[in-house]
C-alpha cells in the first residue's frame, strides 16, 4: 500500500517535470516568434525581459525545487535577486543618459 | 558519523526554536545550503557582467561613429547553410539543447530519490551528452564570430549606410555576404562582452560537465548506492540548472534584445 502511494507521487513528479519542460519550450518559441514578427521597440524588449524572468521562475522553482523549500531559504535567494533587478533597471537608465552626453 | 555525535547533545536539550541551533533552520543539508549560497554569489557575478553590458549598450544608442552592431546581422549563421541569413536559429537550437539537458538532470535527481541506480546512470549520461553538445555549438559560434572579424578589443560589425541598406533588403533565409564597404568598426565593448560573457558561461558549462562526469562515475561505481542516498546528484543538479538559468538571460540580452 505504502509502495503504491510512493509510486503515485513519483508519477506526479515526472508529469510536473515534463509539464515544466513544455512550458519553457513554449516560452522560448514565443520569444522567437516575437523576435521575427514584432518590430524592435522598448515594449518588445520589456516583453523579452518579462518572459526571461518567467523562465527563471520555472527553472528555479520547479527544476531547482526552491518552490518546495522552506520560506527562509526562498527568501535568502529571491530577495537579493530582487535588489539586483532594481540595480539592472537603474544602470540601464544611467547608460541611456550617457549616450546623450 | 561525526556530525551525528555533534548534533546529539543539542537535540537532547529542549531546543524547539528554529534558530537555537542543533538543526538547520532551512531544513536542507549543509552541502545543499552552501551550493545555494555559492550559486547566489555566482548569480551576482553574472548579473554584474550583464549590468555592465546593458549600461554600455544603452550608452551607445544613437552613436554613428562606432555604432553598436545589430545582433541579427552578426549572429545569422547556421552550420551547412553558408551565407544564408538565419538570425537566432542557431542560438535557439543551443537554448533547446540546454533546456533539454536540464530536464534530463532533474529526471536523474528524481530517479535518485527512488534509489534507481540504472535510471540515474541513464539520465546523467544524457545530461553529459547535452552539455558536450552545447559546448560544441559554442565552439562553432566562436569560430564564426572570430572568422567574421570579431576580436577582443576590435570588431568590424558596424554597418555603413550601404551595409544597413543591404541588411534591410535581405529576407529571412536570403543570401547575404558582406563586402569591405558594407562594414566599419563597431562599438568595441560589443565583441569584448561577447567573448567575456559567453566565455564565462561556457566555462561554467565546461565545469558542470566535468562535475557531472565525476558524479556519473561515482554512480556507476555504486558510491551513492552504498551511501543510501543520491544527494550529490541533487547538488550537482542545482549547479547544472543554474548554468541553464544564466543562459536564459544571455540569450535574452545578447541575442533577442
Amino acid at each position: 500500500m505504502a509502495n503504491a502511494v510512493h509510486h503515485e507521487e513519483n508519477h506526479d513528479l515526472k508529469k510536473q517535470i515534463w509539464k515544466t519542460f513544455w512550458i519553457l519550450f513554449g516560452i522560448t518559441l514565443l520569444d522567437i516568434a516575437l523576435y521575427f514578427l514584432m518590430p524592435q521597440s522598448l515594449g518588445r524588449n520589456l516583453i523579452f525581459v518579462v518572459l526571461g524572468i518567467l523562465k527563471a521562475v520555472y527553472i528555479v522553482g520547479i527544476f531547482m525545487h526552491l518552490k518546495f523549500e522552506k520560506l527562509n531559504l526562498i527568501l535568502i535567494i529571491v530577495l537579493p535577486m530582487a535588489f539586483i533587478l532594481f540595480f539592472v533597471w537603474l544602470m540601464f537608465y544611467e547608460g541611456g543618459k550617457w549616450s546623450a552626453m | 558519523m561525526s556530525t551525528e555525535t555533534l548534533v546529539q547533545p543539542h537535540a537532547e536539550t529542549e531546543n524547539t526554536h528554529m534558530w537555537s541551533g542543533g538543526k538547520s533552520p532551512f531544513n536542507v543539508s549543509y552541502g545543499k545550503l552552501m551550493m545555494w549560497i555559492f550559486l547566489l554569489s555566482d548569480a551576482f557575478t553574472f548579473a554584474s557582467l550583464l549590468v555592465a553590458y546593458g549600461t554600455l549598450r544603452f550608452s551607445f544608442s544613437g552613436n554613428v561613429e562606432t555604432p553598436w552592431p545589430l545582433p541579427d546581422m552578426v549572429f545569422n549563421h547556421f552550420p551547412f547553410f553558408h551565407h544564408m541569413h538565419m538570425p537566432l536559429f542557431f542560438v535557439s537550437l543551443m537554448t533547446f539543447i540546454l533546456i533539454f539537458s536540464s530536464v534530463t538532470m532533474v529526471l536523474a535527481v528524481e530517479a535518485g530519490h527512488r534509489n534507481s541506480k540504472k535510471e540515474v546512470e541513464k539520465y546523467m549520461l544524457l545530461t553529459i551528452i547535452g552539455g558536450l553538445a552545447f559546448l560544441g555549438c559554442q565552439a562553432w559560434e566562436w569560430t564564426q564570430f572570430i572568422g567574421d572579424g570579431g576580436r577582443l578589443f576590435s570588431n568590424n560589425f558596424g554597418l555603413t549606410e550601404q551595409g544597413i541598406q543591404k541588411g534591410l533588403a535581405t529576407k529571412l533565409f536570403g543570401h547575404i555576404e558582406w563586402v569591405e564597404e558594407d562594414r566599419m568598426s563597431g562599438a568595441i565593448p560589443f565583441a569584448s562582452f561577447f567573448f567575456v560573457v559567453t566565455g564565462f558561461h561556457g566555462f561554467h558549462v565546461f565545469s558542470g560537465v566535468v562535475l557531472n562526469v565525476i558524479i556519473y562515475l561515482n554512480v556507476i561505481k555504486g558510491t551513492y548506492e552504498r551511501r543510501g542516498h543520491y544527494e550529490m546528484v541533487e547538488k550537482v543538479g542545482l549547479y547544472w540548472h543554474f548554468v541553464d538559468l544564466v543562459w536564459v538571460f544571455v540569450f535574452t540580452f545578447f541575442y533577442l534584445i
